[in-house]
């Protein structure tokens, strides 16, 4: 993209190209997944991704205010979803594609989806583990704190 | 591994690769999440992974409502003035101040770009 050269440097916003954060070319293939999509040129692919990187950075925004709200420091799928509802024209498009609260990580093993058998069954010895918490704990997954007490 | 319940098998790494090229990458959502977040505060891997699928359904969601526009006038091609004509239909009037000045600083650099290229050419011809 062009260099800033001897453009005067009263516009507001940079007189430099703009620079999307998202990539153009993974944005373009999201469009080509619609097969009623005929041919878009490359000004509207550009600001269709200057646009998106508008609706992340505002609906990441309104996540966090819920979030901060509710004096926690994770942000969590609810709080998305909040937000969502918050803002009518967001809504409308994409509260209905949320998953449902509470679902299940697509990417965990099938083993993590069993429940795990209630620990009172049986009294047992002082000092015994249970052999279900060796597998109780997602293998890869990055650590997620677990907040017990959402409403 | 073969024998585990849920090994990898070739369907779900297609699954995987389509995952992939229906949603921006992992790395760029977060890091754009992060930027309106007090510093020590965190994401989970769920709402990032949410968020990816929310930025998708924007994108179609906006190009398909420009690329009707463009249906309904016979024409072939959405253009710029499509898009922000969708974002204004959609709602989204809050993005179509700074979307509209993108698109004008765009065009700039286009016949800028064009402008160099024909000098350009002019003295390789000279």
């Amino acid at each position: 993209m062009a260099e800033e050269e001897n453009t005067s440097m009263a516009e507001e916003e940079s007189t430099e190209a703009i620079r999307p954060e998202l990539p153009i070319g993974r944005v373009k293939k999201i469009m080509k997944l619609d097969n009623d999509i005929n041919k878009v040129n490359s000004e509207a692919l550009f600001l269709v991704t200057c646009s998106a990187e508008l609706f992340l950075r505002f609906l990441a925004e309104k996540s966090a205010e819920i979030t901060t709200e509710r004096k926690r420091k994770i942000v969590k799928l609810e709080h998305i979803r909040i937000a969502v509802k918050k803002h009518q024209p967001t809504s409308d498009f994409l509260l209905d594609s949320l998953p449902m609260p509470s679902s299940q990580p697509s990417d965990r093993p099938a083993t993590d989806q069993k429940h795990p058998r209630p620990v009172s069954e049986k009294p047992v010895p002082a000092g015994t583990r249970r052999i279900d918490h060796f597998f109780h704990k997602p293998a890869n997954e990055a650590p997620i704190l677990i907040d017990n007490d959402e409403s | 591994m073969d024998d585990n319940v849920g090994a990898s098998d070739p369907n779900e790494d297609n699954n995987n690769i389509k995952e992939q090229e229906r949603l921006l990458p992992i790395a760029n959502v977060g890091r754009i999440m992060k930027q309106r977040l007090p510093l020590n505060a965190k994401i989970s891997k769920e709402a990032k992974e949410t968020m990816q699928e929310c930025v998708s359904e924007f994108i179609s969601f906006v190009t398909s409502e420009a690329s009707e526009k463009c249906r309904k006038e016979r024409r072939k091609t959405v253009n710029g003035d499509d898009v922000c004509w969708a974002l204004e239909a959609l709602g989204f009037d809050d993005y179509s101040g700074p979307i509209r000045r993108y698109l004008h600083r765009y065009r700039e650099l286009e016949v800028e770009r064009a402008n160099q290229d024909r000098v350009r050419d002019n003295e390789r011809e000279a």
